[in-house]
């Protein structure tokens, strides 16, 4: 009988499993992704309120391999962290990677990829963070006319209310209908 | 709300964008409690403005508390969810996973919840019989969530997925996922087999020797000492297997219905998986498919990549496709001429017809093959051969084809992947069709042969001559690099499988152990084709659709397996071969159900009550009514979907209904309206002062409006910025005019109320 570790509560568990989309391996599965980023500060045991006290620095949880390579890392730690630093907690951290995963609903996913998207946090998608959002997708290749151009086709098809920028119904309303949305929208852990 | 706004105008312009936001939030307050956000919904998803509220304020400890608190305020008006039963703890728990809030806010929300859950359950006693149900309901939650837990922690392959992926994206993640299932399928498959009939039979055949040759050929064509053995139908014993103890197991009948619960199980689950597939693949993303500009920008970065090569690769697709899609636009759209498009049709259609030709003189070529009498040993082999190889080169030949004719890619793709699918079924069809009738002693044995060949050439073919040929293709682009390096070709891959899964279908009920043969061959090619993808191939340059290809895939499938069951089901129903295979001693292998199970023979009336149900009268009134159920369905399906239509016209017109209305509200609010009576304009002579006593009397019900009543008129002059001013003899009508513009003179709400309207102009304008 060795001494086994007990990373988790039952209580914590199930409150996990009834808070997010995963199983109860998965969370395990996510907390070890989570203390590998940065063994030393987090630790093996997370029995108390360290799952939301405890927080990794977001220049660490960028070198992680599933965002090491997505132009939005940053706005992504941004959104999923308790105070907008982009530093997670591991709350955190299994809230992002459940609204990633398969089994979330197209609409969670709709209202995260919107704020992942509204670059400076003002609830609406403008032509800035439309700009900025090409740049990066294409690494900075596009020339600034045809981004213009591009901005405008977007503003064209989604704007729905004519206000100039997307609100939460418009984004809602392209990006539900769009047949890559799920597959491309997903990280698996 | 009003304080709010009070303290937003005393403060200077810039720290009004927060106050813009606060205002933001008190709107959204506002519209929660508007009827319609009252209804209690059949899903209780919770709505966005909730967390917008929650997103806007600032967080801190205190603050997310208050935050959980507006949260289970508003979960508790919903009567059914606050019940203390499994149907609304299943509620409440899809109710917390759906809302958009962070983890920490969610597990405060459930605390606070579940406190007040079992608050109120103390006051109402539960009678007897409904504690029962609820029990055995939780019991079965509990025992589900187990079980699907069991089946996750198996997690085959699961990182070597997630390898492929990050380095190819989800498109090629997508085809090892199927090929996965696949193999899941097979080897529940073959277990189920093994079990309730190789395994009984082997304990039968433990006392016999082996006889015949069993050289590397014969491992390949299935004959010599292999014919005879577990591997096929033909040996299978007829009668009841006696062992040492009291039991006997039935072999026709283990055998019978192994087979058949097995089809109809495993088509069951296809047909399920199918129909999920193509409702989130298809139907929810309908009418979605012309936004392309704002789909490539939000759905073009593939979220799972995690190695850079892909990472550099998928932004310049994304920058290839933006210019593509540029240029299109900017082109002037040519409207086709109705020559063109006749055109285009006429060689569609003789492209059509041209491949249907060739599939037809292919088979019919098979036939001949196959009925030619030759002297060659091993002649079965070499037709196996030069089906696979045939089978195995068509799909490229067809979509070289496709090029030739005028479909958009995407169509084009679905018309190849038809045209491949219609060859491999035709084929298989036509081969156990010339076996049933060959007329040779056991054709049953002889269709598994042909089956178990299929599978082992094939399984040469895929194992080692394509590999083969990839890495020579990939050695060639390192030393010769030309600007198409080879990509790992997701269709005709996945064709292979297909066909794999259909050759099992047709074969499974004649050869039991192919099962275990193909299973492991998929187990195999999963390593095979890993290899392969990592070494020799390069991540695809034109992004895929994943998922509604392997919506098509699937249907494929459980069309392949629709086809078989047809097939067999007609086939058997003339009758088995009398020489071998455990239905030896029925006339027909129905009546394996019908001697053995129900001994019709002895009960008279249900033998004449199923002879009249099967009578052709019944069995086509059962299909007209399935026909007229069909187009029921399809009627309500067309008239959903304009309704769906209609309302989406609704919501756009609604939204800008609601932010007008709100606009107005604040207005009101700010005491922007006109009408609201301040001290200094209600003088007596004032014109606001009679308005509001005469004409908007209380009494005036319904606001009728009596401008002859006015001392100006509404239908007013526009004001004249006339610089001078006629003397009043000359214009006895014309009324005065004010100089600076008050409203006095009108009563439209351009200008708006006094004191506000000096510094405010702008901020009306802002307002708006």
């Amino acid at each position: 009988m060795g001494n086994k570790v007990v990373t988790f509560t039952e209580q914590q568990l199930e409150d996990y499993q009834d808070c997010t989309f995963f199983t109860r391996k998965e969370i395990l599965r996510v907390f070890k992704r989570f203390r590998d980023v940065n063994p030393d500060l987090v630790p093996k045991r997370m029995t108390e309120n360290q799952a939301h006290t405890i927080a990794v620095p977001v220049e660490e949880i960028e070198k992680l391999p599933e965002l090491k390579e997505n132009p939005f890392k940053r706005r992504i730690c941004q959104v999923f962290s308790h105070d907008g630093s982009g530093n997670l907690t591991f709350e955190d951290f299994l809230d992002m990677m459940s609204v990633f995963s398969e089994a979330a609903p197209r609409d969670i996913k709709a209202w995260y990829a919107f704020r992942i998207y509204d670059l400076d946090d003002d609830m609406y998608i403008g032509r800035e963070d439309l700009l900025e959002a090409t740049r990066l997708l294409t690494k900075g290749e596009l020339h600034q006319q045809e981004r213009d151009e591009i901005v405008a086709s977007v503003l064209d098809e989604a704007d729905v209310d004519g206000d100039g920028k997307l609100s939460f119904m418009d984004f809602e309303h392209v990006v539900v209908r769009a047949p890559d949305f799920l597959s491309t929208f997903h990280i698996r852990v | 709300m009003e304080d709010q706004i009070e303290e937003m105008e005393l403060k200077p312009v810039n720290v009004r964008r927060t106050f813009t936001l606060r205002s933001n939030v008190a709107r959204q307050v506002a519209v929660n409690f508007m009827p319609s956000r009252q209804l209690p919904y059949g899903t209780l998803r919770l709505r966005r403005t909730t967390s917008e509220n929650n997103v806007l304020l600032e967080s801190s400890g205190d603050e997310t508390d208050k935050q959980a608190e507006i949260i289970v305020r508003e979960m508790e008006q919903h009567q059914r969810l606050m019940e203390d039963n499994p149907v609304s703890e299943e509620l409440r728990r899809e109710a917390l996973r759906d809302l958009p809030q962070g983890l920490t806010m969610k597990r405060n929300v459930r605390a606070k919840l579940s406190a007040s859950v079992s608050l109120r359950s103390k006051h109402r006693p539960i009678n007897m019989f409904k504690r029962l149900k609820y029990r055995i309901s939780f019991a079965w939650k509990k025992a589900r969530d187990r079980i699907s837990d069991l089946i996750f922690s198996i997690e085959l392959w699961y990182e070597a997925i997630r390898h492929v992926e990050g380095h190819f994206g989800s498109a090629v993640g997508s085809y090892f996922h199927f090929l996965r299932w696949l193999f899941a399928l097979d080897l529940v498959l073959a277990v189920l087999v093994i079990s309730f009939v190789v395994v009984p039979q082997a304990l039968h055949d433990q006392h016999r020797n082996r006889t015949g040759s069993m050289g590397f050929l014969d491992f390949v064509s299935g004959k010599g000492g292999f014919e005879d053995s577990l591997l096929f139908y033909g040996h299978y014993h007829d009668g009841d297997i006696v062992t040492t103890g009291p039991l006997t197991y039935n072999m026709p009948f283990a055998y019978f219905f192994t087979m058949l619960c097995l089809y109809f199980l495993f088509f069951a689950l296809l047909c399920y998986r199918t129909a999920y597939s193509y409702r989130r693949n298809f139907i929810e993303i309908a009418g979605g498919l012309s936004n392309v500009f704002a789909s490539k920008v939000f759905c073009g970065w593939d979220f799972g990549i995690t190695s850079q090569q892909a990472a550099a690769l998928n932004a310049s697709s994304i920058y290839n496709e933006f210019k593509e899609l540029l240029s299109e636009q900017n082109k002037n759209q040519v409207t086709k001429s109705f020559w063109t498009k006749f055109w285009q049709c006429l060689v569609n259609i003789v492209v059509t017809a041209f491949v249907l030709g060739l599939i037809i003189s292919l088979e019919y070529g098979l036939w001949q093959l196959l009925s030619s009498e030759t002297d060659l040993s091993r002649w079965e082999i070499y037709v196996s051969s030069i089906v696979t190889f045939v089978l195995a080169v068509c799909p490229i030949l067809f979509h070289l084809i496709v090029r030739l004719e005028f479909y958009k890619p995407r169509t084009g793709f679905y018309v190849t992947l038809a045209r491949t699918g219609l060859l491999d079924i035709g084929t298989l069809t036509l081969l156990l069709v010339y076996w049933a009738r060959s007329g040779s002693e056991c054709w049953e044995t002889s269709m598994g042969q042909e089956a178990y060949r299929l599978v082992i050439l094939d399984a040469l073919l895929s194992l080692f001559l394509i590999p083969l040929v990839e890495f020579a293709r990939s050695f060639i682009f390192k030393m010769n690099p030309s600007d198409s390096p080879p990509e790992f070709n997701i269709a005709y891959n996945s064709l292979t499988l297909i066909y794999n899964q259909a050759v099992l279908w047709y074969g499974m009920l004649f050869s039991p152990l192919l099962t275990v043969v193909v299973t492991f061959k998929f187990f195999l090619l999963f390593y095979v084709k890993r290899e392969c993808a990592l070494r020799a191939c390069q991540p695809a340059r034109k992004v895929w659709r994943a998922a509604q290809t392997q919506t098509v895939l699937y249907m494929l499938v459980t069309l392949s397996l629709f086809t078989t069951l047809f097939t067999i089901g007609s086939l058997f129903v003339r009758g088995s071969s009398q020489h071998c295979g455990p239905f030896r001693g029925y006339e027909a292998v129905y009546s394996v159900v019908s001697e053995g199970v129900l001994q019709l023979a002895r009960r008279r009336t249900l033998a004449q009550v199923l002879a009249f149900l099967t009578r052709p009268g019944v069995i086509a009134f059962l299909l007209l009514s399935l026909c007229v159920a069909v187009y029921y369905m399809r009627a309500k399906a067309r008239a959903q979907r304009s309704m769906v239509g209609i309302l989406r016209r609704m919501l756009v017109l609604q939204s800008k209904d609601k932010d007008f209305l709100l606009a107005a509200i604040d207005k009101v609010s700010n005491g922007e309206w006109l009408y609201s009576p301040k001290p200094e304009d209600q003088g007596a002579d004032s014109h606001t002062w009679k308005y509001l006593q005469e004409v908007r009397k209380p009494s005036n019900a319904g606001y009728h409006f009596d401008p002859t009543r006015l001392n100006h008129s509404m239908i007013e002059r526009p004001r004249s910025y006339a610089k001078d001013i006629r003397p009043n003899s000359y214009h006895m009508e014309r009324r005065k005019s004010s100089e600076d513009g008050e409203t006095d003179s009108s009563f439209s709400w351009q200008g708006s109320g006094n004191c506000l309207n000096k510094e405010n102009d702008a901020e009306v304008g802002k307002w708006l």
